[in-house]
């Protein structure tokens, strides 16, 4: 081993960190070596001078100084936070994945803009349909016109209050049958919603045209309208009423009961 | 309290607590900066921008984090920045017949005032890195794992480094006391 190769296990030496066979080794080359002493005797100078060098005291200024400081900070208004990415790769990333986002939600607001630009002609078109079928309805000179009106009320997927209400009218009220019987026709196509379900209900009681009478029994049975029993046997019992919608009646009355 | 709940403290906004971690390292600190620019008074004026950072930028420390090794990140970044924006400065400037000046004491007995001199001035004719190294080590008693932390690198790796820095202070120590 040179000379050079002992500084390492001299250094290790003094610093307590050598063991075993290295000091062994170590401690018969100081003993027989003069320059390994010798290399041994300066690394022991320098290092126990390092040990001895003494701290330094910060003068009072610093600590004055540092009360300022938090004292100026705690004035200061907060301020956004600023969010530091790091390394690089990261900030890239972060780059690329807010130029994406903003692409993404760029696409979404012009998808949701034509969405909202699409129900909104859909909404028109709606009210431009109930509109035409309303007036068609009032139109008391023509019933084939009035006949026209339910039809496009059958068109619609959906019925509001107001398709409701004018069916409902129509079905107790126009003076052609075959208008209150299409009128029927129609609501039993929305039976599903409650509104629907208690107009059918209260026109049996009201009906006077034995054709529709017949037919809303017929449709009552069809739904298992069961709340319509009473009704049925008070038509059942009046004689006022044709044989016919007393015999429907009787039969809508065995089905629910 | 642990310095790492005092720090967190602070950056959730209660400040005043900041006047524990400088109790706490204000002197280690103007020490290492001393010994890493060989100027009493700078390494004031550093230590001063070190807590500074530490209150200005209290929201970069991660939770979890070791505090000291983040404080003197902080410090090793002021000192690089002091240099990087006075280049080449210390090379032109620092006068190494009068490093170590600035740490005298007339206390001190002859002979021990003399070693210090030397082995200041020795530091001095270190490069930064080595320098560092032994006020981390040897003067901060920093262990080599902190210091491996600290710098990003392995234990093994320091331990070479701070053996080759000590080879290299014995040259200049005794080169310098020949003249």
């Amino acid at each position: 081993m040179n000379i050079d190769e002992w500084e390492n296990r001299i250094i290790d030496y003094i610093d307590g960190n050598l063991e075993g066979e290295g000091r062994i080794a170590l401690e018969q080359e100081l003993a027989k070596r003069e320059a390994v002493f010798h290399l041994y005797q300066q690394y022991l100078v320098v290092i126990e001078a390092m040990d001895r060098s003494r701290e330094l005291e910060p003068s009072t200024r610093l600590k004055a100084s540092f009360e300022k400081t938090i004292k100026e900070e705690m004035l200061r208004k907060p301020e956004g936070k600023v969010i530091s990415i790091q390394p690089v790769f990261f900030r890239a990333a972060a780059a690329i994945a807010l130029v994406v986002s903003g692409v993404a939600i760029g696409f979404w607001i012009t998808k949701n803009q034509q969405q909202q630009q699409e129900m909104l002609a859909l909404r028109k078109e709606v009210e431009a349909t109930k509109d035409l079928m309303q007036s068609m309805l009032q139109n008391e000179g023509s019933a084939s016109q009035r006949l026209q009106g339910v039809t496009v009320a059958l068109q619609m997927e959906k019925a509001d209050d107001d398709v409701v209400n004018a069916l409902v009218k129509a079905m107790n009220e126009d003076a052609n049958s075959n208008v209150r019987l299409a009128a029927l026709d129609a609501l039993s196509k929305f039976q599903a919603e409650p509104a629907v379900r208690k107009a059918l209900v209260k026109s049996l009681s009201t009906q006077k045209d034995p054709i529709v009478q017949i037919a809303l029994i017929q449709l009552m049975v069809r739904m298992k309208e069961k709340g319509v029993v009473k009704e049925l046997e008070r038509l059942v019992e009046d004689d006022q009423n044709m044989k016919a919608v007393k015999d429907e009646a009787y039969k809508g009355l065995l089905k629910l009961s | 309290m642990t310095d790492e709940q005092v720090m967190e403290a602070v950056k959730n906004g209660d400040l005043q607590r900041a006047s524990v971690l400088f109790d706490r390292y204000n002197k280690r600190l103007f020490n290492f900066l001393a010994k890493m620019t060989m100027d009493r008074d700078l390494a004031e004026d550093l230590t001063q921008n070190v807590f500074l950072r530490l209150i200005r930028y209290r929201n970069s420390y991660k939770d979890g984090m070791r505090f000291q090794s983040w404080i003197y990140q902080v410090a090793r970044n002021v000192f690089s920045d002091h240099y990087q924006a006075n280049k080449n400065m210390k090379n032109k400037f620092t006068d190494i017949e009068k490093v170590g000046d600035s740490f005298s004491d007339s206390s001190e007995g002859f002979h021990k005032e003399e070693q210090e001199h030397l082995l200041q001035k020795s530091m001095a004719l270190l490069n930064d890195e080595q320098r560092e190294l032994l006020v981390l080590t040897r003067f901060q008693h920093m262990k080599y794992e902190e210091v491996a932390e600290l710098m990003d690198t392995t234990v093994a790796n320091i331990k070479v480094k701070v053996h080759r820095a000590i080879g290299k202070l014995r040259e200049h120590y005794f080169q310098l006391e020949k003249i």
